[in-house]
């Protein structure tokens, strides 16, 4: 006779030290309450107060020590949560990407890239790169995402750096007619099939009516690298994420800035 | 450093569940209770990732076999940092009878569509005990295998790779392709943070089923029943030590 339950119960002896402590942050409780659901934040004062919360001011530990801004950090409460407990849709802009740290490195090191442009910086989150081509002389700056608490955060992230707040819009842009923007900034924007093949097809129209320049800033993301959008990239930059950058996004280490050459 | 590498993950019954046996023996109870990735496979994942990070490979593809709820297993395999999923798609009469050999027909014939040039999994799965798959998975490709890893170190188009066996540890060094599978030491995985949680939501998971690989899941092995190990039985307690020379005595242990 076979018999196949000895291995479900051998196994729980021998397990490393490791299990019982990771398995314990698992369970490391939460009161949340108080932010249930995204109704209980009336007004913009009240995100703007759970944003203070739950983000800590960050300079100096990605690769534009130039800004400042408020992200989620190890500190944050929710840091190790359940996803599900987090009161708002996917907090992005609460995360420095790496694709948009390398882009605003860019900008920061290339300041013709945007002075006196009209800039456009699309899936704006934290609105890094967005400040930046305004501290480097645009003419005017929109950020653009259609989250409505990463508009906020934006802002936000503006005063911190003594900057006038920018304009921003939540509208999504993409397969609207295209605007006479100088220059599209995207950090990080190809993380999703179906964006990407979007922001494709609209970023070609915007070249072709308006010569508009885009730059996109990218990780290596396994859906950026095998996009049929490669075959119209010239690489402008290469950075190291710095050792606390790659300790915070598993698996990467280097970004780079491609310009979409249609 | 453009090398691709495969990483088996298991769903299993989660290591701290309580595991109950069906009254009529085929089986233990699955329905409602808690499902986690296989400690093993974690390991293997996190060797994956560690090799990504020491820019030695260029993609870590994670792949589960099993129904639609390996998914999220796959989500916590990106979540850790593996680039992107497939999802073997194995449900129903075929997932009762899924076992090491059809799991490393897949695997094989995975390993050659996406071009790898190495396969991590963890050494065995804690539901089955079987030790198979990953020593199947080498003999179908006729790749070289790296059993039981403790430590894992590329020479260029080798790897060194230091096993864990009676007695002791092995060093050997296998060419490339090969299938390496993780032992308990060979690393501490790393923890899905929320951000790597949510980072990993739009990874992208193909599903393909086996027929779509060229793979039969027939098998020849059948269960015929699923028991309980024999409950332990409750000690006696003595109050001196005569107490205890006699016990041992009159049981005649001594
Ligand atoms: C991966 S984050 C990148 C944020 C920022 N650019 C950076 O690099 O740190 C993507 C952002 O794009 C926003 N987004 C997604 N789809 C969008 C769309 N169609 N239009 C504008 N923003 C969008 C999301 O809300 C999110 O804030």
């Amino acid at each position: 006779m076979l018999t196949l339950t000895q291995g479900f119960l051998r196994f729980k002896p021998t397990l490393p030290g490791a299990m019982p402590i990771r398995f314990a942050q698992h369970a490391r409780f939460l009161v949340v309450a108080k932010y249930h659901t995204v109704e209980c934040f009336s007004s913009e004062n009240d995100i703007r107060k759970f944003i203070v919360e739950n983000t800590e001011v960050v300079q100096g530990n990605h690769l534009t020590p130039e800004i400042k801004m408020r992200l989620f950090t190890p500190k944050c409460r929710f840091w190790r949560a359940r996803p599900e407990l987090w009161p708002f849709s996917d907090p992005y802009w609460a995360i420095y990407w790496p694709g948009g740290q390398a882009l605003t490195r860019f900008l920061f090191d290339n300041p013709g890239t945007s002075r006196g442009k009209k800039v456009l910086d699309l899936g704006s989150g934290c609105g890094a790169s967005a400040m930046a081509a305004s501290l480097r002389g645009a003419s005017h700056v929109l950020a653009n995402d259609i989250d409505p608490v990463a508009t906020t955060a934006i802002k936000m992230n503006c005063e911190l750096n003594n900057l006038k707040p920018l304009p921003v819009s939540v509208e999504n842009l993409i397969g609207t007619k295209a605007e006479d923007w100088d220059l599209i900034l995207l950090g990080d924007m190809f993380y999703d099939t179906e964006l990407s093949d979007g922001l494709h097809s609209w970023l070609k129209q915007c070249v072709s009516t308006h010569r508009t320049q885009v730059l996109i800033g990218d990780p290596g993301r396994a859906n950026f690298e095998n996009h049929k959008i490669q075959k119209w990239l010239r690489e402008l930059a290469h950075y190291e994420l710095p050792l606390c950058v790659t300790e915070e996004n598993y698996g990467l280490t280097s970004s780079k800035v491609w310009e979409f050459l249609p | 450093m453009s090398a691709r590498v495969l990483v088996g993950v298991k769903r299993v019954i989660d290591y701290a569940v309580k595991i109950r046996v069906k009254p009529d023996k085929t089986g233990v109870v699955t329905d409602g209770v808690k499902h986690s990735m296989n400690p093993f496979c974690e390991i293997a994942i996190e060797e994956a990732v560690r090799l990504k990070e020491k820019k030695l490979i260029k993609e870590v593809i994670a792949v589960s076999c099993g129904p639609q709820q390996s998914q999220e297993t796959i989500r916590t395999a990106l979540a850790m940092g593996a680039d992107r999923g497939i999802h073997v798609d194995v449900s129903g009469k075929d997932y009762e009878n899924l076992g090491p050999l059809q799991v490393s027909k897949i695997l094989a014939a995975l390993a050659k569509k996406e071009d790898v040039r190495l396969i991590i999994l963890g050494k065995q799965a804690i539901d089955d005990d079987c030790n198979q798959t990953g020593q199947m998975t080498a003999a179908l490709l006729d790749w070289p295998q790296g059993t039981f890893a403790s430590q894992v170190d590329f020479q260029e188009d080798s790897l060194k790779v230091e096993r864990e066996i009676d007695g002791g540890l092995e060093t050997i060094k296998i060419k490339m392709p090969a299938v390496v599978t993780a032992d308990l030491r060979l690393n501490e995985p790393r923890y899905a943070t929320l951000p790597n949680i949510m980072k990993a939501k739009k990874k992208k998971i193909d599903t393909v089923k086996p027929s779509d690989l060229g793979v039969d899941l027939s098998s020849q092995l059948e269960v015929l029943s699923v028991e309980e190990p024999s409950q332990r039985q409750a000690g006696v307690k003595v109050e001196t030590v005569e107490d205890l020379i006699k016990k041992l005595r009159d049981s005649g242990r001594i």
